[in-house]
């Protein structure tokens, strides 16, 4: 399968043909069976085959249409096929097989358009790489404040349940407060206990009012302390 | 363990004592037989399994599938793309390591020359056929413990265990691709000769097969040789054999043969007018 390089249009020697003898054994023949002249003997051959003319050339190897008979044998497709198929005995010159339209120095190797495959194969990966990574990067962020969030969380559950808490002892010693001062068991609902109620809470009020006021005082006091001391 | 023990006694006087196993003896297979209820009588009969009132007797269900208002399962999903773009994607018939080991021990296939698409398509016993979306030969792990020949080979896919059991025995692999023009030529090298058009040269590979024919570590004919003859080295090291040193081999020229990322047939170039029936090569004079 390995054809050898040539340089220029050269022909090969062709497939030597094989003779059914020897010229040696021929002289050892009889006359009678040497056979030189093989057409001779059948002098009134007839082609019987049925054959068209054009079949009996493609079986035998040759050009079918020694003259064109058709356009399609006008065709520079069908002359190429023909040069393919039987060589030089085409009588077809070789030159038509090349497409003079089309210059073969395009052919290069196209070394730009692989490396712009490359690239964009490249950047497609990096670009997922990078989404890859930027959700990966927000989530450890995230993650980090997490212990914060949860710390925050149980803080204002605790806040809320301690204020509501708050707010019902508040309430308790209120009405205890009352009943204590009117010394006998008074439905919560009287009037009366109600005026008392809303007595004690306003002193509630202004007491804790009170408290918030000392707080803040000791709390600017300590800084303008902390500030005049640094 | 006990336990055990106890069964296993009692199971073997079970053995002892009962009579011998025959097809009257036997219970049938669990769920073999269907208890057939009639709808008479005690147990199928009253209210035939329907239960009493409600749309149950009254036999007023809702339609199979219907799952009470939401949106049904079977409605879900309009399509299933089972087989999108299955035709369009690129096939490699396999050939094992231990048919090719056959091939060469049967004489279908030379060793002194290097293996591609054409050698082993002219072996007569495998086929390609491109017309079909079949890219090229993929090399199997089939038959890898007794690959025993030293071959230059080009295929279109190989996995690394065939490389590493290729290069064990001194030989070399390299993954090409080839585009459908130019299979076709290297399937039927006679048919295409038969045109008479000068060879033409070979596509590169598309966006999706570029990386793979890139990387040195599946040998692609567009990796760098330095990265490639380096990646011998580690593979080697990972499986564990002496990497033998194909420089000094006698037939290093022929393991070293590779073709142009342009080219189709070995010792032919893109350009060149072949004629079978003359054996000439024609040229362009330029």
């Amino acid at each position: 399968m390995n054809l050898r390089k040539i340089n220029a249009v050269t022909r090969l020697p062709g497939l030597r043909t094989c003779l059914p003898y020897s010229k040696a054994a021929n002289a050892e023949l009889p006359a009678s069976m040497v056979n030189n002249e093989p057409e001779e003997s059948y002098p009134n051959a007839v082609d019987r085959s049925g054959l068209l003319p054009q079949h009996k050339n493609v079986l035998l190897n040759t050009l079918p249409y020694e003259e064109p008979h058709s356009w399609i044998h006008l065709t520079e497709k069908y002359q190429r096929q023909a040069y393919g198929r039987y060589g030089a005995k085409s009588k077809v010159n070789p030159k038509i097989c090349f497409d003079s339209a089309k210059d073969p120095r395009e052919q290069v190797m196209q070394l730009d358009t692989l490396l712009k495959m490359l690239e964009k194969n490249r950047a497609q990966k990096a670009e997922e790489q990078q989404k890859i990574q930027d959700r990966e990067d927000d989530i450890a962020k995230k993650m980090e404040k997490l212990q914060q969030w949860k710390a925050d969380l149980h803080a204002k559950i605790a806040k809320r349940e301690a204020d509501s808490a708050a707010a019902i002892a508040r309430k308790e010693r209120l009405v205890e407060e009352v009943r204590r001062h009117f010394g006998f068991k008074v439905d919560t609902r009287d009037e009366r206990f109600k005026e008392m109620l809303e007595q004690k809470e306003k002193e509630d009020k202004k007491k804790q009012k009170e408290a918030k006021r000392k707080a803040k005082e000791e709390k600017m006091m300590a800084r303008l302390v902390e500030k005049t001391s640094s | 363990m006990a336990h055990l023990r106890e069964t296993s006694d009692k199971a073997l006087k079970l053995l002892r004592t009962l009579p011998r196993v025959q097809i009257g003896n036997l219970r049938p297979n669990p769920n073999s037989k269907q208890n057939d209820k009639r709808g008479r009588a005690q147990h199928g009969g009253d209210k035939h399994g329907a239960g009493n009132k409600g749309s149950g007797q009254r036999q007023n269900f809702m339609r199979l599938g219907y799952e009470t208002g939401n949106q049904p399962f079977y409605l879900r999903f309009p399509y299933e793309p089972y087989y999108k773009g299955h035709h369009m994607k690129r096939q490699y018939p396999p050939i094992s390591l231990l048919q090719l080991q056959v091939l060469i021990d049967t004489n279908r296939i030379d060793t002194s020359q290097p293996i591609d698409i054409s050698t082993l398509c002219n072996s007569g016993l495998l086929k390609l056929k491109p017309a079909e979306l079949e890219y090229g030969f993929q090399l199997t792990d089939d038959g890898l413990d007794n690959f025993k020949a030293k071959i230059n080979i080009e295929v279109q896919h190989a996995s690394e265990a065939v490389i590493a059991a290729i290069e064990k025995n001194g030989g070399v692999i390299r993954t090409a691709y080839y585009d459908p023009r130019s299979l076709h030529m290297l399937v039927n090298p006679k048919k295409w000769f038969q045109k008479g058009v000068p060879i033409p040269s070979r596509m590169l590979p598309p966006q999706d097969a570029v990386d793979y024919y890139t990387n040195p570590k599946n040998r692609g004919y567009l990796a760098n040789p330095e990265e490639i003859s380096q990646d011998r080295l580690v593979l080697a090291q990972k499986y564990g054999y002496e990497l033998p040193k194909i420089e000094k081999d006698s037939a290093y020229e022929m393991l070293t043969t590779a073709k142009d990322p342009r080219q189709v047939f070995y010792g032919l170039e893109p350009g060149w007018l072949v004629n079978i029936v003359d054996k000439t090569i024609t040229k362009r004079k330029d």
